[in-house]
């Protein structure tokens, strides 16, 4: 991808659908189109992630969160649909 | 003084509806060399006014759109339903055209993006701006690509032509320049006008003929928009701010008068049920959401009661920022102000003394 | 030591393939089904993943304990090029082509966040071929003159042709609400 010669906005507020928060630094994304709804993010990452009532989830607290680093990387592994990204 | 500056002095904004700074969208084309698609398919319900600009402003809409690609690679495509008389407009003068499926969630940017890559017109997931070029959801390569809407590159032509200083002449400092409003449903002179932002709204539908005084609700935005009653109307100002209270915005510049002698909730129900089947499919939240209000509200109109009501909300509450794109956020905007407005007349409904209320049952829940 | 290697290589082969099917009944399980709540979707993802390598594990033990052992002729090389063994070309070809499947299968989902997905899942998929082709390269070869070893055998082929009929059959909402929109007008 090619980047643009000086600092330059985002030209929308950029849709990852959802950002949160997983530990110091690092945010936790969802493809929205990706995901199916397995649920396995919600039961790794209970605090950040809960289900709606279709079994989809929710970014609880987009603002932060107190969960470990290690269990964000096994949330991202454990997607099956690799819906689960950091951002 | 180029393009780039005077679209930053002029404080141009998309008038597709996002309301972007068109000056940084048109710089980080430029940097990129993206290709462009121009968005004039008034995708949104109610919406003529890109076909307007193509009808009578077409060659100031062509040199809008060289001006953002100014590099030799840099194509331009004229986005705009399959079948109607915008498409034959632009097919006839000789452009290139994309034709897209008339779906609500088709003329979406990313939609148009992932079509001209012979793709599906669906929106895409958006990891970063695709004026940088990205990738579909199959991984397939997105060239850089820029949308922009059809008034607002008439409108950078314009910039071109007449200096910045002319395009602030109207309008508000926050929200400058002339915008096109689609006037429609209950008035006598529907159709395209040319205003701005800060005008009072009983001004801006007096040029559609006026809200006739028996007129009770008017929709602002379409089926992404809100409603507001027809007291609310006369008081109103057109600008962001001003729609802002009642939960509205500028959008895509669309005002229908509801008709007084339709039930508004029957309204409701007809669009709720319109926008359950337009769901892309992608999104679990949209494509199970939007099915579930429509079937709520259906319900709370035909057999009200507090449980209904309450699902409703907390649904409508649930659906928004949880797609890859923002139509499920218009339609539970829709909604809500929906039940804002009309809460005294879902009394009738209780009450069983709409003398409407009978046509709702024949109207098909989904 | 040339008879404990062969039974080794047996064992170790039994294993492989409980493990497979057990695998495989896992990963069907995921993508057949969803549920809304509990941990079912969690600890059987895990497991698939986790007994994969425990899989890969028996399965090079059985590569090396049947390449070791002198008793019939199968080198290395037939080891990872299929249907160039001296002994029973054919069935050692087989396993030797299941095990190259699963090399792929594996190396493609430790490099997942790397690949383009439909790659990634085009290859996962390649597990259907993989698995039949390893249960019959186990019928043919190590199970002759071992009724249990057959039992064993012949269940696991049941269990997994079980789960993937289930699979076939079985659909859950998502994907039900995902084809029917698909099957409209989008383009």
């Amino acid at each position: 991808m090619s980047q643009p010669v000086e600092p330059v906005e985002p030209v929308e507020p950029v849709r990852a659908a959802g950002l949160g928060r997983s530990s110091a630094g690092s945010r936790i994304a969802i493809d929205r189109v990706a995901c199916t709804g397995h649920g396995i993010c919600a039961r790794i990452l209970p605090d950040d992630i809960g289900l709606d009532e279709w079994g989809y989830p929710i970014l609880r607290r987009p603002g932060g969160s107190t969960v470990s680093e290690r269990d964000a990387t096994v949330a991202v592994k454990l997607c099956p649909a690799r819906a689960l990204f950091r951002a | 003084m180029t393009i780039l500056d005077g679209l930053a002095a002029a404080g141009l904004t998309g008038r597709g509806g996002a309301a972007f700074r068109t000056a940084i969208k048109v710089r980080a084309a430029h940097h990129n060399g993206a290709d462009l698609i121009v968005n004039a398919c008034d995708g949104e319900v109610g919406a003529a006014k890109d076909g307007w600009v193509v009808a009578h402003h077409l060659d100031e809409l062509v040199r809008g759109a060289a001006l953002v690609t100014p590099g030799r690679r840099q194509t331009v495509r004229y986005a705009a339903h399959r079948g109607s008389g915008t498409e034959q407009r632009l097919r006839a003068a000789g452009v290139d055209v994309l034709g897209a499926p008339a779906r609500y969630v088709s003329s979406e940017e990313t939609s148009l993006i992932s079509l001209a890559h012979d793709g599906l017109a669906r929106p895409m997931t958006k990891r970063a701006p695709f004026v940088f070029g990205g990738v579909d959801s199959r991984g397939r390569r997105i060239r850089p690509t820029v949308v922009l809407n059809a008034e607002t590159l008439w409108r950078v032509a314009q910039i071109a032509d007449h200096g910045p200083e002319w395009f602030r002449s109207v309008g508000t400092p926050d929200e400058p320049g002339p915008r096109l409003v689609t006037i429609t449903g209950h008035v006598s002179a529907p159709g395209v006008v040319e205003t701005s932002a800060g005008v009072s709204l009983a001004d801006l539908l007096d040029s559609a003929g006026g809200l006739a005084p028996q007129a009770t609700s008017i929709l602002v935005g379409g089926l992404g928009g809100a409603f507001l009653t027809a007291g609310e109307a006369r008081g109103a100002v057109w600008s962001g701010p001003g729609l802002a209270a009642y939960g509205a915005y500028l959008g895509p510049g669309v005002i229908e008068v509801i008709d007084p002698s339709s039930c508004p909730l029957a309204v409701v129900d007809r669009m709720l049920s319109y926008a359950a089947g337009e769901s892309a499919g992608q999104c679990g939240p949209c494509m199970f959401g939007l099915p579930a209000i429509a079937a709520d509200w259906h319900e709370l109109t035909t057999r009200p009661s507090h449980e209904v009501l309450t699902r409703l909300r907390d649904r409508l509450g649930v659906v928004s920022g949880r797609g890859a794109c923002h139509f499920p956020d218009g339609v539970a905007r829709f909604a809500a102000s929906a039940l804002r407005v009309f809460g005294p007349h879902l009394d009738l409904h209780v009450t069983g003394s709409c003398s409407r209320a009978r046509r709702l049952e024949h109207v098909p829940a989904r | 030591m040339n008879e404990i290697l062969w039974y080794s290589s047996r064992a170790t082969g039994i294993a492989s393939i409980v493990l497979l099917t057990a695998v495989l009944a896992l990963g069907m399980v995921t993508s057949g089904r969803r549920r809304t709540q509990g941990d079912r979707a969690t600890v059987v993802m895990a497991l698939h993943r986790w007994l994969s390598l425990g899989m890969l594990t028996f399965l090079l033990a059985h590569i090396a304990t049947a390449v070791a052992e002198t008793y019939v002729s199968i080198d290395l090389v037939s080891a990872l090029v299929p249907f160039t063994s001296g002994y029973a070309t054919v069935w050692v070809g087989l396993g030797t082509l299941a095990c190259d499947l699963l090399l792929a299968i594996g190396v493609t989902s430790w490099f997942r966040p790397r690949i383009k997905e439909p790659t990634w899942k085009a290859v996962h998929l390649l597990s259907y071929a993989m698995w039949p082709i390893a249960v019959v390269h186990g019928l043919a070869l190590g199970t002759s003159g071992e009724p249990v070893l057959r039992g064993i055998t012949v269940l696991c082929g049941a269990v997994g042709l079980g789960f993937a009929g289930w699979r076939v059959v079985t659909s859950h909402q998502d994907r039900d609400r995902r084809e029917a929109v698909l099957a409209q007008e989008w383009s």
